[in-house]
């Protein structure tokens, strides 16, 4: 028998990227399939260094479409399979994906964000969070983790396999360039040790007959009329919208009494903890709210800040990506807005609190 | 509990400080402190100026990157202009004394500026090999994030299989932390 890639609960020091292959081959994903781009080669890297060891496979495909075609061909046939890409591969990877949600097919995406649009940069930004919600030709029917540390991406990478098998949506954890490259401390165990059950995957197709019946299996990404259509896509949200509420996951401190509250989500969200900290200290009423699933999206808890606060700061490394999503989930608000945006850069607590300073 | 510790390290690519970043940062996890480190990266395979951005605290570090270091270390000119813009008046910039030319272009904001001779030092006294090492003893003379002790536990544990195989090379990296140090409580 293999052993268990994490035999027992360890702090350790590493890479983001280098976390995820630790995550996927914890979460016994058994496949991966993935076409270089940086910021998360790495993460092909470690799995191809890893995963023969624990009898898993990897493949290279000839671009991002591919790559994702190939996970989903992977899914069909019973494989707990994953993708990770970036930027422009995140682009194409959009088709694979409609595809998937089209079909409900369950798949994992680790998106490492890179500077946009087109090649831009290779190190780091925020602005892929409009396209991972709702890109492709579709209406989003898909589950989007924003992590801010390696414990998040050990953490929400083993949950998105759960997520995605069980709700079969494709699922994605949004990382970015920074958290793809930086080494940091975290913990990393064996998920069933600390009783989280991992979904086991099945195939789709060439099931064994039940009592002498085969089990026939018909899905489709292609509809003749508008009606079938319809029909198809208003069942999908209705069952969307009724799980959304058991995946929302959020966080928030110190809003209550709060007169400016600093939303912000990913990596920037831990500038804003240390400037809301220190804002505190100094006696500014600063409170923070970070949505951790961008989609679903946690409507009804930022509506409940907005309606007691004066204003609402929007701090991201991107022209307004997430306060869109945010301000269409509080539309009525009366709440003032207020924004620090910086696409493609990173975002420090030092510019918040003067951002903040400057407010009062 | 202080705010984390915030340093940069740059030079030109080769001239190892990448390795020295994830050095301190090792021996600063094994302590159980929070270290935080990470490159700069583009698009370049080679050329330009390399620098590590590292953090350690007591606590999780917040940013990844920082807007002005404690301690700053430039290796080169192209390191020198480089990284003036992560200088304020808390800073203490460090630069190698045989980098000619750039008198002009020393942060005058600085809190200090320190000159050390640490490439003199690794071509004359010990092995270029090490130079790296030397600035290691430096940044961590220079900001007490991690003991010497400590320091040479991150390289055995990092060059422990080259040591085995020539146990000079262990005291040569030994020393050159030494030098390092030396250099840097010379220059104050």
């Amino acid at each position: 028998m293999v052993e268990k890639p994490v035999q027992e609960e360890k702090r350790v020091f590493m890479t983001g990227n280098e976390v995820v292959a630790w995550a996927a081959l914890a979460a016994k994903a058994d496949i991966m399939y993935g076409y270089p781009i940086t910021p998360q080669n790495e993460i092909m890297h470690y799995w191809t260094r890893m995963a023969p060891k624990y009898g898993k496979k990897f493949l290279q495909t000839e671009d991002e479409l591919s790559a994702g075609f190939t996970t989903l061909g992977g899914v069909l046939a019973g494989k707990k399979a994953f993708t990770a890409t970036a930027g422009p591969g995140n682009t194409l990877m959009q088709e694979p994906m409609s595809m998937a949600e089209m079909m409900r097919i369950p798949s994992v995406v680790i998106i490492q964000q890179r500077g946009g649009p087109s090649t831009a940069t290779v190190i780091y930004s925020q602005q892929e969070v409009t396209m991972t919600t709702y890109g492709g030709n579709g209406e989003g029917f898909r589950i989007v983790y924003s992590t801010a540390s390696h414990q998040d991406v050990f953490d929400y990478t083993i949950k998105a396999f759960n997520t995605a098998w069980k709700y079969r949506f494709p699922t994605f954890v949004l990382g970015d360039g920074y958290q793809a490259k930086m080494r940091e401390s975290l913990t990393i165990y064996d998920p069933e040790d600390r009783g989280i059950e991992l979904l086991e995957p099945e195939p789709f197709f060439g099931k064994q007959a039940v009592n002498g019946e085969k089990q026939p299996l018909h899905i489709r990404n292609t509809y003749n009329t508008e009606e079938e259509l319809y029909e198809v896509l208003s069942r999908y949200m209705d069952e969307y919208m009724k799980v959304a509420p058991e995946i929302v996951e959020y966080h928030q401190f110190d809003c209550d009494d709060a007169e400016i509250v600093v939303v912000s989500h990913g990596v920037v969200s831990r500038a804003a903890k240390g400037a809301v900290q220190e804002l505190r200290k100094e006696g500014y009423k600063v409170g923070y709210f970070r949505p951790i699933t961008l989609r679903p999206f946690p409507a009804e808890q930022l509506r409940a800040v907005a309606d007691k606060t004066k204003t609402l700061l929007f701090v991201e490394s991107a022209f307004g990506q997430l306060a869109k999503l945010a301000q269409q989930a509080i539309f009525g608000s009366t709440v003032g807005v207020e924004n620090l945006f910086k696409p493609g850069v990173g975002v420090t607590s030092e510019e918040i609190v003067a951002r903040v300073k400057a407010m009062v | 509990m202080g705010k984390a510790v915030k340093i940069a390290i740059a030079g030109e690519g080769g001239q190892g400080v990448q390795s020295v970043a994830e050095i301190i940062a090792e021996a600063a996890n094994e302590e159980g402190r929070e270290a935080l480190y990470i490159p700069n990266f583009g698009v370049e395979q080679r050329g330009g100026v390399s620098i590590a951005f590292l953090q350690i605290g007591e606590e999780q570090i917040g940013s990844p990157k920082f807007q002005k270091g404690d301690i700053v270390v430039a290796l080169s000119d192209r390191a020198v202009r480089r990284t003036r813009q992560y200088v304020d008046e808390n800073t203490t910039f460090v630069y190698d004394s045989s980098i000619e030319g750039v008198e002009d272009d020393l942060p005058k904001n600085a809190g200090r500026i320190l000159a050390i001779p640490a490439i003199e030092v690794s071509k004359k006294e010990l092995h270029p090999r090490v130079f790296n090492i030397i600035i290691m003893g430096a940044v961590i003379k220079a900001t007490g994030v991690v003991s010497e002790e400590e320091a040479r536990a991150a390289i055995e544990k990092k060059l422990g299989y080259k040591f085995e195989q020539d146990p000079r090379l262990r005291e040569l990296n030994f020393q050159a932390i030494s030098r390092g140090m030396e250099l840097v409580e010379k220059a104050q």
